[in-house]
């Protein structure tokens, strides 16, 4: 290619086209809306990972390191603080982090260029999108600020009604932050449908989209239930009517069933993106084409539509009836077997496949290995009768941790590493991208694994103080916290270094073969230049080379590059 | 806010990983602990199995299919799918997860269903303390659990949402307020375990622990005789104060309240009585009424700086059992010992009762207004002497028939032979003495009207106690139990210094 030859002409991309800061808050573009959900989910993150290094910090000694007792506080009064500490850790995580980060943060870049659109299908009903996520996110700031809340992130009445911290704010929030879920939730299934390429049909998209659009359908479905049922929460708090208060005639567990209605389906609004990255990055440095990709496409329809069914499982020692318990557990079961099956098959994969170790495929190994932990540790949860003996400890803790943590956050990264050239049209560091994902594997292994162990022997959650037999995993868990912010200092470190010094990045670093890779890094304010047709089979790697030129892959199947052709050229037909 | 202490014990304390039952779960102490075992220990095994065999294949994969430039540049064809291979791999975890739900369904059933004839035991948590009801009436903060039998816990909440768990019991439930919960379990081995709460409940969530001994049947019944009277010590009428502190452990005051000026949920109780109390809105002097409102209907008057957090005490204190408005009131001596502003105002009435445990009671509350720590006020009380109580030698037969039908009758559930008034009024120095009856008019405790007393208790009233005495007319009345009635009375005269011939029955 003569490419390195041209001298180089400024090209206008949608980072540089416009950068008055009037253009970034009144964006249309998806791109721009996608890197500032990544800026404040990734703030979030900070915010809500240094509240879990309070958290490990504090349980470093059984009465607490940094609330405890003291001559003018006595240990509740202390432990009040340490209560909104891992109440704020879990909604920021939960409400702020997990479920936005990849739907709203990565799929707003990613979707329309995977499409070969030029945005999404509603670029207004977006931007609201995004402000009505910031809107919650200062209802929550201003809640902390006046003094917090300490209901733990499920608002479990009667104590949420009860108590006299700032609910109602930090509940107004996240109705708005719900919201927020439910617009982008209609946007990319409205976009999925309306706005494919001429060439791809249902089963020629890749799998990341499959993945949004499933995680869409919950996001659209179950998000109104929370909402209505925090409002109600907010009248109960502000008008006492009794529905959850037994003082008031109201059921405690009604509240339960519609927190899980939704929250556990949120679950799956978490992981489905998850798996569907990891099922873009598989094949891609596998050089090999998908294994199984008509069972991956549909078994994300089937968790997002079983997972609907499932919500009971939170609740097997709340009294409901054991009829109840069995059916939930059965159908808990059920949807054990499709993830089993997507782990398999990325495994099949890399079979026989020409593997490159870079750090987005370190990350999805990591992935598969963390998450089968996470699945396994489910599988025995929803067994009724272990439940009873694993219900509410750190077991719990632990599980949903390798899930979330070793699971979404993990394969968040993993997309993030994948995409950053895209995004930011820079290369980071290789070497210690590498690093820093051993680092962090290890980190989760060490923090989480220890309390697997303890949940077991019987450690309740949520305890600001324990008994001193625990007191040796609590430790191991602390040091692995204390990896991880090693590894996420690292990590901030060079990514940031890469935006300013970073080697500028090909248009397909990695070989790609989704249309994302045919636009430029980073792509122009509207994509691209014509509407790209979806001929090819997105996981077929066979036409896809490397160039050593430009350190990137290119296409033998399309024309030389638009932008490097004479204006005069004459138009495509 | 971190203080040096902690920090050194982190090196200096010395921790133990503890012994690990079997793979992790304790060694469960119940029934139900072989069959959770060996169901956890398929999953564990088959987790093992499956972890090791996705993370070993995975890095194989990593190594054997490396890039590598020059010699390994390209994926080996390979088919991108495989029908038989992807049923094989969705059956087998389909028939793994089918063993697990059906064993888990099955043993669950177990512990879902309580066998008939359960020991019941009703337990009520509320922030942030667990107090447990024994079927004889006893109430413990520790839970006693006889071994080898079942027990059914009936569970209900005061407030918000609890757990009750116990780790090495293998039971588990939450505690709901407005709803009636159960769970049962046969503890199988004796030994010390804990009780922590597993539903997040608030401030002192991780605090909420309670002992539970499982112990075998016959230490188990003397424990909860000890525990049956908290009036009484070894036998000893205990002074009023010093039941007050036991209540206030019984009723978990102590985890919100400090004695010792710090500062907690709810305020210190040094100093309290007598003090000037700055309300949210207004003052008040912690005086005897204002206390017992405080704690009767705690949401009522807000100590300016706290929340309103305490749940009400109405059903532990007040209502017609004359015995919880003394427990009340032994709560309220107290923290009246607690203070040095305490005074007549800020002391509960001096109970003008039979029997002697009132009037010990007044002696802690002035020596505390005294001199504050003067350490225990001589306040037990001596056994009055029996002076020889002129019981003719024939009427003793009656006595011992007397004292029989004493406990086969039930009349021990409601009265001491003590001094110490309970459900109705003691026994001891009864006959003969002055009793105020709720008319106001005070009459002596002659034989007539002990006769009548017991015959149609609703009558006449005791002033103080509550009319709940049922009518023995049906078994002592009438000629054919005249015996039984005299035998009773003379009991009750063998129990007084100043019986005579009036209070005796008459000796045929």
């Amino acid at each position: 290619m003569s490419a390195v030859n041209i001298p180089p002409k400024p090209k206008l991309n949608y980072l540089n086209c416009d950068k008055t800061i009037r253009s970034w808050l009144l964006t249309l573009d998806h791109k721009r809306i996608g890197v500032m959900y990544l800026i404040s989910t990734l703030t979030a993150f900070f915010v809500g990972g240094m509240l879990a290094e309070v958290i490990r910090t504090q349980l470093l000694v059984p009465k607490g390191l940094i609330f405890h007792a003291t001559k003018h506080m006595s240990s509740f009064a202390a432990y009040k603080h340490y209560n909104q500490v891992f109440t704020l850790h879990g909604i920021i995580m939960v409400f702020m982090v997990l479920i936005p980060i990849i739907v709203a943060g990565l799929g707003n870049v990613v979707i329309p260029l995977m499409l070969g659109a030029k945005d999404v299908a509603f670029p207004r009903l977006n931007l609201i999108s995004f402000y009505l996520y910031a809107g919650g996110a200062v209802m929550a700031i201003v809640s902390t600020v006046c003094g917090a809340v300490d209901t733990g992130w499920t608002f479990y009445t009667p104590y949420s009604i009860t108590t006299e911290t700032y609910v109602c704010f930090m509940v107004g929030g996240i109705v708005m932050i719900g919201f927020s879920s439910i617009f982008t939730g209609i946007n990319f299934i409205v976009t999925i449908h309306k706005m494919r390429p001429p060439g791809m049909t249902w089963f020629r998209m890749p799998l990341f989209l499959w993945g949004i659009y499933a995680t869409s359908i919950i996001q659209v479905a179950a998000t109104p239930v929370i909402g209505v049922t925090l409002l109600l929460l907010i009248l109960e708090r502000v008008m006492h009517i009794g529905f959850f208060n037994a003082a008031l005639g109201g059921s405690p567990v009604l509240f339960q069933d519609f927190f899980w209605f939704y929250s556990h389906p949120a679950v799956y609004i978490m992981i489905l993106p998850a798996m569907a990255i990891i099922s873009e990055i598989v094949p891609t440095f596998s050089r090999k084409h998908i294994f199984g990709y008509e069972f991956i496409a549909l078994s994300s329809l089937a968790i997002a539509l079983i997972g609907f069914l499932v919500w009971g499982h939170h609740m097997f020692v709340n009294g409901q009836s054991a009829e109840l318990d069995t059916i939930f557990s059965f159908l808990t079961f059920l949807v054990a077997v499709p993830s089993a099956v997507k782990v398999f098959s990325w495994m099949a994969t890399m079979y026989k496949g020409a593997i490159k170790l870079d750090t987005p495929m370190l990350y999805a190994i990591s992935f598969i290995i963390l998450f089968t932990v996470g699945g396994l540790t489910g599988v025995i949860l929803g067994c009724i009768a272990e439940d009873v003996v694993l219900h509410d400890t750190y077991f719990v803790v632990g599980h949903f941790h390798y899930v979330m943590f070793g699971g979404t956050i993990i394969a968040f990264l993993g997309g993030l590493h994948y995409w950053w050239p895209k995004i930011t049209g820079k290369m980071y560091n290789e070497t210690m991208g590498r690093i820093t994902c051993v680092l962090l594997f290890i980190g989760v292994n060490v923090t989480f694994f220890p309390q697997l162990i303890v949940g077991a022997e019987g450690m309740p959650r949520r305890y600001a103080s324990y008994l001193p037999q625990y007191q040796g995993y609590m430790i191991a868990s602390t040091v692995g916290a204390y990896i991880q912010l090693v590894a996420f200092l690292m990590m901030a470190g060079y990514l940031i270094h890469s935006i300013f010094r970073g080697r500028k990045a090909p248009d397909n670093p990695w070989g790609g073969a989704t249309l994302e890779w045919t636009a430029a890094s980073p792509p122009t304010h509207y994509n691209f230049d014509d509407t790209p047709l979806a001929i090819e089979d997105c996981y077929d790697y066979s036409y896809i080379k490397y160039d050593p030129a430009i350190d990137g892959y290119v296409r033998t199947d399309m024309p030389a590059k638009p932008a490097e052709e004479p204006e005069t050229a004459p138009a495509h037909g | 806010m971190i203080s040096p202490d902690p920090m050194a014990a982190i090196f200096s304390h010395g921790w133990n990983f503890s012994t690990l039952g079997s793979l992790w779960l304790p060694n469960s102490a119940s029934s139900f602990g072989p069959e959770i075992q060996w169901l956890w220990d398929f999953w564990y095994w088959m987790s093992v199995f499956f972890t090791v065999l996705i993370t070993g294949i995975t890095v194989w994969f990593c190594i054997k299919y490396r890039f590598r430039k020059g010699i390994r540049e390209n994926a080996d064809p390979a088919p991108d799918h495989n029908t038989p291979l992807e049923i094989t791999w969705s059956i087998i975890p389909l028939i793994l997860m089918l063993v697990l739900f059906i064993f888990g369904f099955k043993y669950y059933m177990d512990m879902d269903q309580p066998p008939s004839g359960c020991y019941k035991i009703s337990v009520l948590a509320w922030k942030w303390h667990w107090q447990f009801t024994y079927p004889d009436d006893a109430v413990t903060n520790t839970l006693y659990i006889p071994l080898n039998t079942p027990v059914e816990f009936v569970m209900t909440s005061k407030d918000v949402l609890h757990g009750f768990w116990i780790p090495d019991l293998s039971i588990q439930r939450d505690v709901i307020p407005g709803r009636t919960m159960t769970i049962w379990v046969k503890a199988i081995r004796a030994g010390h375990y804990k009780l922590q709460c597993a539903e997040y409940c608030g401030d002192g969530h991780s605090e909420m622990l309670a002992n539970v001994i499982v112990m075998p049947i016959p230490a188990f019944k003397k424990k909860l005789a000890q525990a049956a009277d908290i009036w009484m010590h070894n036998g000893k009428v205990l002074p009023l104060h010093v039941v007050g502190k036991r209540v206030a452990q019984l009723e978990g005051c102590l985890g919100c309240h400090s004695v010792n000026g710090a500062r907690g949920t709810g305020p210190t109780w040094k100093n309290l009585a007598g003090s000037s109390v700055q309300l949210v809105s207004g003052s008040a002097t912690a005086d005897y009424a204002y206390l017992k409102q405080a704690i009767l209907y705690p949401g009522q008057k807000m100590v300016a700086g706290f929340n309103n957090v305490m749940p009400d005490y109405y059903s532990d204190f007040a209502g017609a059992a004359h015995k919880r408005a003394r427990k009340l009131d032994a709560l309220i001596w107290y923290i009246n010992t607690l203070s040095t502003h305490a005074s007549k105002t800020s002391q509960p009435p001096v109970p003008d009762l039979p029997g002697k445990a009132g009037k010990a009671a007044t002696q802690p509350a002035s020596a505390a207004a005294g001199k504050a720590k003067s350490g225990k006020p001589a306040a037990t009380e001596k056994a009055p002497p029996q002076k020889g109580a002129a019981i003719p030698a024939a009427a003793m037969p009656l006595v011992a028939l007397g004292k029989k039908l004493y406990a086969s009758m039930g009349c021990i559930a409601c009265h001491t032979v003590n001094g110490t008034p309970v459900v109705g009024p003691t026994w001891k120095n009864l006959a003969g003495y002055p009793v105020k009856l709720t008319t106001g008019k005070t009459v002596i405790a002659d034989y007539q009207f002990l006769r009548f007393m017991i015959l149609q208790p609703g009558k006449k009233i005791v002033a103080g106690y509550p009319n709940i005495m049922p009518s023995f007319t049906t078994t002592l009345a009438g000629k054919k139990n005249a015996k039984k009635l005299d035998g009773l009375i003379w009991y009750i005269n063998s129990l007084s210094d100043k019986t005579s011939k009036t209070t005796q029955p008459p000796l045929k």
